[in-house]
């Protein structure tokens, strides 16, 4: 996954991601987060994937970011699987950037140092990572609060040093889990908008979670997954007509 | 912002316990400081009294106890011709509680020898002859037994008359009673005894030469034994018992230390469990958390330790001051000594961080999208 030839090899892939019977059991056995999960997502899609709480969607976005295992099925990322990566970190910092709901800022540092955080594995002088994380924060409209402490900022601004911060190595996914699910409407469509925006302009492939069928109706792919299994794969604006 | 930055922010998350650990280790260094400050103090001082008194090598038969035991004055006899021996002096030093001091040096010396030489009057004047009662007082002694030129000074049974108050050019012997070998065996029963002979070196002797010397000296009087000056404290069982029972009440202070950081960094990883995750998810290496772990560890034992040392410093000033000690030894806080403290700490920190660095690395990065 190091070299610029794999590299080249795996954007040449047609699907970012490719699941194929992919399941996740926990609690030796007893609970099956993931049954079966066949998947494809293209490069620069934007898919949304909805479901009721327990259907696997967390599940399915933690094997996306590398950050679980699955028992069984074949899950891989430009052609490469991921069960073999060789450094599941670089693939975390480089390929991938993370939103959360709960927005995870580091409570001890500014907004500008957080989103410095996932530069550090990046051998960049610190003046070079703090730049590139001021141009962030400017690119989410936050320049003025760099300086600013989580405590300090509002629910949609700390979403939008969440939103810098994942941008901060220039990944080529972005995976969301419900990015807009602790802001308010106004807040949410703020949010949503910036996401889109990302999208299209630095043509990112993003998965997003959400409980929010407007929200899912914003992109190009819905998935809806029920008990651990996809039952829906196509056009957003057809959700309504599978619960 | 830098990695250092990173540890520095991870230990101001919480002052208050961050505050308290740091007293944790810096109690357990300050006991370092203070006990091993004045355990060596009490070499250093008896050395530098020695070397006040221009004594090369000491005769004595202190194996087994602090304070030397009696041998034979005759003993001397033996060794005072010897090649290397220019001259000497014989003493019976002992440990005594004069009137309200609990603990003072009484310092006996063969009338007239080299020990004598020495000592500077302050005030008042020598004694007359060795039979004179009188003794004279280095200048801490005085000071701790309120006394001046003209008073009595009752030793054991005897009143003695202090005829002089002088400085000794060291510690030690500032902190003593001095007076003739003679009353003083007198007094306490022991005539024909002593128990140590002061011996001066022919000029131009090296150590080894000394040392040979020595070897030399003690296959004549198999009663006691020769050994440079300084040296026949660190092999005695009474310097070893306070050495080891400093060593030992420090490292029970220490050990305290380690249980209170390992202590302060579990509880931040439990804490921030979530975050170290959210860490990892977002692309840091296992080894740059247990690093910044191992790190923050190692920077509480380096601030414990030189606040500790600075307390240490504090407290052996105290210490130096209280009634069993006041006058016999100045403590030892050599900058070897505080960095020897300070290095303790920091391998405290770093030793505490191994168990809460291994549970953070074994932290599974899908926690972050938890909650």
């Amino acid at each position: 996954m190091n070299s610029n030839a794999s590299q080249s090899q795996r954007r040449s892939s047609t699907f970012v991601f490719e699941a194929s019977g992919l399941t996740k059991d926990y609690d030796d056995g007893q609970v099956h987060a993931l049954r079966g999960v066949d998947c494809k997502i293209a490069e620069g899609e934007f898919v949304a994937i909805v479901g009721p709480s327990g259907s696997g969607k967390t599940t399915l976005l933690q094997m996306f970011g590398a950050l679980d295992r699955p028992t069984s099925g074949t899950l891989s990322y430009r052609g490469e699987s991921l069960l073999d990566l060789n450094d599941v970190a670089a693939y975390r910092a480089h390929e991938i950037g993370f939103i959360f709901q709960a927005f995870h800022l580091l409570p001890t540092f500014t907004a500008v140092e957080n989103v410095e955080i996932p530069m550090f594995e990046d051998n960049q002088s610190r003046t070079a990572r703090t730049a590139r994380a001021l141009e962030l924060l400017k690119s989410v409209g936050l320049e003025q609060r760099a300086n600013h402490f989580p405590a300090k900022l509002s629910g949609g601004e700390r979403q939008r040093v969440a939103i810098a911060r994942s941008l901060a190595n220039s990944p080529s996914v972005l995976l969301a889990d419900e990015p807009t699910g602790n802001l308010d409407s106004e807040n949410a469509v703020h949010i949503l908008d910036l996401l889109v925006d990302l999208h299209r302009e630095r043509r990112t492939t993003l998965v997003l979670i959400t409980h929010d069928m407007n929200v899912a109706r914003r992109a190009s792919r819905a998935i809806q997954m029920t008990d651990g299994r996809v039952v829906f794969d196509g056009d957003p604006a057809k959700l309504s007509s599978h619960p | 912002m830098t990695f250092f930055n990173v540890v520095t922010r991870g230990l101001q998350r919480r002052p208050v316990r961050t505050g308290l650990t740091l007293l944790g280790i810096s109690v357990g260094i300050a006991a370092v400081v203070a006990l091993i400050g004045l355990s060596r103090g009490l070499l250093t001082s008896w050395t530098a009294g020695m070397k006040s008194r221009g004594t090369d090598i000491v005769v004595h038969n202190m194996r087994g106890s602090l304070t030397p035991k009696p041998f034979p004055a005759s003993t001397r006899d033996r060794i005072a011709n010897v090649p290397g021996v220019t001259a000497t002096c014989e003493l019976f030093v002992d440990f005594m509680s004069i009137e309200n001091a609990e603990l003072m040096i009484v310092s006996a010396r063969e009338w007239g020898c080299f020990a004598w030489q020495n000592l500077k009057l302050v005030s008042g004047r020598m004694p007359n002859d060795q039979s004179e009662r009188a003794v004279v007082l280095g200048t801490s002694a005085a000071d701790i037994l309120k006394k001046k030129v003209g008073d009595t000074l009752q030793l054991e049974t005897a009143e003695l008359t202090v005829v002089g108050i002088v400085e000794g050019g060291a510690f030690v012997e500032n902190g003593s009673v001095i007076l003739s070998l003679p009353l003083l065996q007198e007094i306490t029963g022991n005539q024909g005894q002593i128990n140590a002979i002061d011996i001066r070196a022919a000029q131009g002797m090296n150590d080894a030469d000394i040392r040979k010397l020595c070897d030399q000296l003690s296959k004549l009087i198999p009663e006691a034994r020769a050994e440079p000056a300084g040296e026949h404290l660190v092999d005695t069982e009474g310097y070893r018992v306070i050495n080891a029972m400093s060593w030992g009440t420090s490292l029970l202070a220490i050990l305290v230390g380690v249980l209170g950081v390992t202590n302060t960094m579990l509880m931040s990883v439990f804490e921030r469990k979530q975050e170290i995750a959210v860490l990892l998810a977002l692309g840091w290496r296992r080894s740059r958390i247990v690093r910044m772990i191992l790190l923050e560890s190692a920077m509480l034992g380096l601030l414990g330790g030189i606040i500790g040392v600075g307390l240490g410093v504090v407290g052996v000033h105290f210490l130096q001051n209280a009634p069993a000690i006041r006058g016999m030894l100045r403590p030892d806080l050599s900058l070897n000594l505080m960095a020897t403290a300070i290095g303790i700490a920091v391998c405290v920190g770093v030793l505490s961080g191994f168990y809460p660095a291994w549970r953070s690395s074994r932290l599974t990065p899908s926690l972050a999208l938890h909650g």
